[in-house]
């Protein structure tokens, strides 16, 4: 087992109805490949922890990083686990509109992430503390503004 | 037959020239309904200087054929013409043929344009390439020189005579000159194009960098014949980011050879530098760090705190600043004080961080704290002694008064100076009084100012007054037990509870049995009245509790003359006890050990 964090820009921004595709396509896969994680998006930053053996996670990075939809992929930790910490898959961002979302499996608005699970080792949480913060920004009810330097 | 040509055929008969046949698409030249007319009469479309021809021709009766272009309404020809004879052999008439030509001249048309197109274009990309501020060239797959803009020539003050092919490679730096070759005949070689930077010497003999780079024209599925380039001087960039590479390089420098913890940090907050020095202390690689691995060196029960705090730093680019402990490479913690700082300039927000190791500052503030206690519990205990000595030394003060007053009376003095005497003894004995109520007074007022009660945790005292006996516990080996889990919190004067356990503690410790290492048990616990009561037992020497001739609490009482002391400590135990309303007892065998149990103020409800 192992995970995996990058931080990335996207090329375009995403619409609704791309990250409405991009999470029921993930979610299938991941399952099916047995991903575990969690992906933020806001305002063209992608943030994403997945977890997973570490042969299929090392060819889900290199499928990401391949992909023409986002640049500046920076793999930030790529180191083996014991456990993993999450019991699925799922993505936070700022839909335009939330109501359609809401009933969604998988989709979390940025202010309901639930707190970084205590089995992550502190430097690990840290790190997914502070790339939540890099997409998000300071307060993760606002959508987010522009404290972190676009590329 | 002649109808069908795909061509216009007229015959012109007689010395008159008449029009005697015309197929129809000939028509289009001559006009409508021209049998019999002359065709001086009719010439139709037919040029001027072709009509002249036609008569000599008939006259001369030679085989000729005279050319002539022209065009109708729709297309364009070519006019030919020839005599042709009757049976006889005699000149009879004209042969006129129009071969159809419309399509070579509209693409001659075309051609025309183009041509007229291309001078346009030309004309600009020459006035572009010649006034843009960089050099364009050509060189063909041999690497041979084609064209060079005219600013090649300014640039590097060259004759327009110069052989460029020779040329060129002795204008590049002789650093720069093997690789500028290799790569560009490279990309010669594999049909690319090049891009490098390489040092070019200019008129007045001064290199400058110049950025070259150049594109294959293709035109498949043939291989590329010419390249087609441009060189873009480059010098003060290549300056200004080589200036900026040393000074990173220098400062990296620096900081890799502090003896100090040195990071830097993204506007994310995620680390992407530590110094050599940190690799040292920590004893792991860049990679096992990771971005975030500094909090995984601290204690263990600090990491959530700091990583909180970091958190918020990033979030509010506050400065971060704390004491933190961190693991060394060995396991061994290390008191750090860790600051970090953000910088803002153009190139968006950085973080700078230091960790300074501040474990000798930390030990000695520890050491001049336990010294500090000591000083204070010292005065304090001076205090109390002061007080209670001057309470103490009262009560025989009044009976001497009271005694010299009852002499005064009984006894009757011959001498008027005896008197005065007596009257002088009285003063005395009542100035004595009053120093002692001032001395008491003044002593318990400052005690009262000084020792707030407050709810303690005894857990925490306790372990803070035997961190301060700690070289006589190790001296004498001894081993401390602390029960609190019963009553782990106490109402008292922090100060005066020191005094108290500090003294019963230290005795435990003096007077321990010589054969065996002191094992000193602390309790607390409460009655069944709720009083709180703290128990202090050892295995020590043990004293004689009913003796007389060695009472337990009183002044300068001392029960083991060969051990060193005053005989105040026990003395000020049960004064400062039985002044806040409590209580102490003593339990002890001789050789066995001493129970000293202190009942504290009762609670008031």
């Amino acid at each position: 087992m192992k995970h995996i964090v990058y931080l990335s820009r996207a090329v375009h921004p995403l619409t609704d109805f791309d990250l409405q595709t991009l999470l029921d396509q993930s979610r299938k896969d991941n399952a099916r490949n047995g991903i575990t994680g969690i992906l933020f998006y806001s305002h063209g930053n992608i943030a994403q922890l997945f977890e997973g053996e570490a042969e299929v996670a090392d060819k889900l990075f290199g499928r990401i990083s391949q992909d023409g939809r986002h640049s500046h992929v920076r793999k930030l930790i790529d180191r083996p686990i014991a456990a993993r910490s999450f019991s699925e898959w799922s993505m936070a961002f700022h839909p335009l509109a939330a109501e359609s979302f809401e009933a969604l499996q998988g989709f979390l608005l940025p202010h309901h992430v639930p707190p970084t699970p205590a089995t992550l080792p502190t430097a690990d949480a840290l790190l997914v503390e502070l790339v939540r913060l890099a997409v998000f920004g300071p307060d993760p009810s606002q959508p987010y503004q522009t404290t972190v330097p676009t590329f | 037959m002649l109808r069908q040509l795909p061509a216009g055929v007229a015959t012109l008969e007689g010395p008159e020239l008449r029009y005697s046949f015309v197929n129809d698409q000939m028509l289009e030249l001559v006009g409508k309904e021209p049998l019999g007319q002359r065709v001086a009469d009719q010439p139709g479309q037919l040029p001027a200087y072709f009509l002249e021809v036609l008569p000599r021709l008939y006259a001369a009766g030679e085989d000729y054929t005279a050319q002539a272009c022209t065009c109708g309404s729709k297309h364009c020809y070519d006019l030919s013409v020839q005599p042709y004879h009757d049976e006889q052999g005699v000149v009879a008439g004209l042969l006129l043929l129009a071969v159809d030509v419309s399509e070579q001249e509209a693409a001659r048309q075309r051609a025309h344009e183009l041509a007229l197109t291309t001078r346009h274009l030309d004309a600009r990309l020459r006035v572009l390439t010649e006034t843009a501020p960089l050099i364009t060239y050509t060189t063909d797959a041999g690497g041979k020189v084609i064209y060079v803009s005219p600013q090649w020539y300014r640039f590097t003050g060259q004759p327009p005579t110069a052989d460029l092919t020779a040329i060129w490679p002795l204008l590049v730096h002789p650093e720069d000159r093997l690789r500028v070759l290799f790569e560009s005949e490279a990309g010669r070689r594999t049909g690319t194009g090049w891009n490098f930077e390489y040092r070019l010497r200019r008129y007045d003999g001064a290199y400058r960098w110049m950025l070259s780079r150049s594109l294959p024209e293709t035109h498949p599925p043939e291989a590329p014949v010419f390249w087609h380039g441009a060189l873009t001087e480059v010098h003060q960039e290549r300056e200004l980011s080589e200036a900026r590479r040393r000074g990173e390089a220098e400062l990296r420098f620096l900081a890799d050879s502090i003896p100090e913890l040195v990071w830097t940090a993204s506007a994310e907050g995620l680390v992407d530098y530590y110094n050599h020095y940190t690799l040292e202390y920590t004893g792991l690689t860049k990679e096992e760090l990771g971005p975030t691995g500094w909090v995984g060196l601290l204690q263990a029960d600090e990491q959530a705190a700091a990583a909180r705090r970091w958190v918020q730093s990033v979030a509010s680019g506050t400065e971060f600043e704390g004491e933190y402990r961190m693991r060394r490479h060995d396991g061994v913690y290390r008191w750090h004080t860790i600051r970090a700082r953000q910088l803002s300039d153009g190139s968006g927000p950085r973080w700078f961080g230091t960790c300074s190791d501040i474990e000798e500052q930390y030990r000695l503030r520890q050491v001049l704290q336990t010294q500090y206690d000591e000083l204070s519990r010292a005065h304090h205990n001076l205090d109390t002694f002061v007080y209670a000595a001057s309470h103490d030394l009262r009560q025989p003060t009044n009976n001497l008064r009271g005694l010299f007053e009852e002499l005064r009376r009984s006894v009757t003095f011959a001498d008027a100076e005896q008197a005065l005497m007596l009257q002088m003894v009285d003063t005395a004995l009542s100035q004595l009084d009053a120093t002692l109520v001032d001395l008491a007074t003044t002593v318990r007022t400052q005690r009262q100012l000084q020792e707030p009660v407050e709810v303690l945790d005894l857990a925490l005292v306790l372990e803070e007054i035997l961190l301060g006996l700690r070289p006589e516990i190790m001296q004498r080996g001894a081993r401390m037990e602390v029960l609190v889990s019963e009553a782990p919190g106490l109402r008292y004067s922090r100060a005066n509870l020191r005094s108290v356990v500090h003294n019963l503690v230290s005795n435990a410790l003096k007077f321990s049995h010589p054969v065996r290492p002191p094992h000193i048990v602390l309790r607390s616990y409460l009655t069944a009245d709720d009083q709180p009561v703290l128990e202090v037992r050892d295995n020590g020497l043990g004293m004689h509790i009913d003796n007389p001739a060695h009472p337990v609490f009183q002044l300068f009482a001392r029960q083991h003359t060969h051990v060193d002391g005053t005989g105040v400590g026990l003395y000020l135990v049960q004064r400062i006890v039985t002044s806040q309303g409590g209580h102490v007892t003593v339990n002890s065998t001789l050789s066995e050990g001493t129970t000293f149990t202190v009942y504290w103020t009762i609670p008031a409800i």
